[in-house]
């Protein structure tokens, strides 16, 4: 579906595909602690409508209503504008990110690059409302983050170098075109891509702050790190924000990695798509309620010693596969 | 290999989702009960003449143990609707902040006026809010909670239990009628008696 307007094409499209995004991630919240809930063979939520399933709404309702706390030596202006902001750089790495063929809101010609730049993004609000809150929770918080972040962005863009080096481009759309008729480039080149995928995968997680990397907010050592002074709907924000940012990372890789909406045969379309992506989606909540936290220093170990000469090899691996193909 | 031993969580957590839950799911249905002599509030009743029972005879006042209880007595006047002369109460505060709930008052009451209630003082936002006035004690009445004890019915559950009935020893011949099949069953029953009836004096002045 395009139109030939390209404002046009991007409100119809940005409205359509952000409230379904927005939808997913509200319900992604029931499914995760339903999903957590059989894994510790307890029901998990079960009360509010049929198996639990208006919980998250009567969530947000409740955090509609709760009070709205300002610290009196809070910075007012950028604890008030933070959460927002994450939210929206959350949602606007959405924007290059094609669903099925033509559905897309912006097909920029380096969509990767944009969409790796606003993941990266949405650590300055956290780290604006680890300064703002003026807690030192939520400063160590604040600071995690961008040393995390700053760290995890450099094998995340060298595995992603891996599917455009391949793909020969910085277009989305082009990379999953590459990729269509099976060619997955988890699976092909055999070994590097699926390496590649890990990786991406792995410091998609680290991105995204969520466990085995979430040392930002680490629950028992930092209270709730930055979102440790919001209350209501804020806090509500954040957690949007991070689960949209999930989300768009499960979208990306499977666009990157698993082919996009190639399906078996001649069978492609949005609905593959979806249930991919979702599998990325159901994957990461698997590894969150099957791992502890990693402690800071082995985080920073495990990026800079074992995450980053890999993700040089594989760079290094595909443009020699590339060059001799 | 050991690093291989991590993936380990994975599995287990997989097995777990297709096993069955162990939770028990709470019986949302089930309403607790109350047991049976609950009670919480209370109310002043008309009797059945229609007229406002007290007669402010200050036994409750005496009696309560922690002193919340003021009776105003009203004296003796006419009645206006039986036309014969009782006494009155004038004014009757229960402050139900420091009530123990002890009933005693209740028990007391010669002419079943004060009752107490099944249902609580909706809470308030001053202390002045649960006590509770004379007014407020009638309009209690109206809620049709109260338990089912009266002062009638607490003095008779309560009363020394009745003297055992006395041994047919002094007249044995009026006995002979209907004792025969006793004494012809079981004659060391009358061995056995007499340590019982023993027994029961004591413990009928405990009751006192």
């Amino acid at each position: 579906m395009t139109f030939d307007n390209p404002w046009v094409h991007g409100l119809v499209m940005g409205l359509i595909l952000g409230n379904v995004s927005l939808a997913i991630t509200g319900y992604s919240i029931w499914f995760e602690r339903k999903f957590a809930g059989r894994m510790q063979n307890r029901p998990g939520p079960s009360v509010v409508g049929p198996w639990g399933l208006f919980q998250p709404i009567a969530d947000v309702l409740k955090l509609m209503q709760k009070e709205d706390i300002v610290p009196r030596e809070a910075d007012k202006t950028l604890y008030n504008l933070a959460p927002p902001l994450t939210v929206f750089c959350a949602l606007s790495a959405l924007a290059v990110v094609p669903v099925a063929p033509g559905w897309i809101i912006a097909d920029l010609h380096i969509g990767i690059l944009f969409a790796l730049s606003m993941g990266s993004l949405a650590v300055f609000p956290v780290w604006m409302a680890g300064w703002a809150s003026n807690n030192k929770y939520a400063l160590l918080g604040g600071m995690r983050a961008a040393a995390q972040s700053i760290s995890y962005e450099i094998p995340l863009l060298l595995s992603a170098t891996v599917p455009i080096i391949l793909a020969d481009s910085f277009r989305i759309t082009d990379i999953v075109t590459a990729q269509l008729g099976g060619n997955w480039f988890a699976f092909w080149p055999p070994g590097p891509g699926i390496a590649a995928f890990a990786l991406f995968f792995l410091c998609s997680l680290a991105e995204a702050n969520r466990i085995p990397f979430d040392i930002p907010e680490a629950e028992s050592e930092l209270v709730s790190g930055v979102s440790t002074e919001y209350t209501g709907m804020k806090f509500g924000l954040f957690q949007l924000a991070e689960y949209l940012h999930t989300f768009i990372i499960s979208l990306v890789a499977t666009t990157l990695f698993l082919g996009g909406w190639d399906g078996p045969g001649d069978n492609d379309g949005f609905i593959w798509m979806a249930i991919k992506s979702l599998t990325v989606f159901a994957g990461i909540f698997w590894i969150r309620w099957s791992y502890m936290r990693y402690r800071a220093d082995q985080l920073m170990a495990i990026c800079w010693k074992f995450f980053l000469p890999l993700g040089l090899a594989l760079v290094m691996f595909s443009a020699l596969w590339v060059h001799a193909s | 290999m050991s690093w291989l031993a991590s993936f380990d969580n994975l599995g287990v957590n997989l097995r777990n989702l297709f096993r069955p839950k162990n939770t028990e799911a709470l019986p949302w249905e089930a309403k607790r009960e109350r047991s049976a002599r609950y009670r919480a509030s209370f109310a002043l009743v008309h009797n059945e003449h229609g007229e406002e029972a007290c007669i402010g005879c200050k036994m409750c006042e005496k009696i309560c143990p922690s002193e919340i209880i003021t009776v105003v007595p009203g004296g003796r006047q006419e009645s206006e609707i039986t036309g014969k002369k009782r006494g009155t109460c004038k004014d009757f505060i229960l402050d139900l902040n420091a009530c123990i709930v002890c009933e005693l008052c209740v028990q007391v009451c010669p002419e079943d006026a004060i009752l107490m209630l099944k249902v609580q003082e909706p809470p308030g936002y001053q202390r002045e809010d649960l006590v509770l006035t004379m007014e407020k004690l009638y309009e209690n009445e109206k809620l049709g909670a109260a338990t089912w004890a009266n002062g009638t019915k607490l003095i008779e559950m309560q009363a020394p239990p009745p003297p055992p009935p006395k041994k047919p020893k002094p007249a044995p011949e009026p006995a002979a009628e209907t004792a025969p099949p006793a004494a012809e069953t079981a004659p060391p029953a009358a061995e056995t008696a007499p340590p019982a009836a023993e027994t029961a004096p004591p413990a009928k002045d405990g009751a006192e």
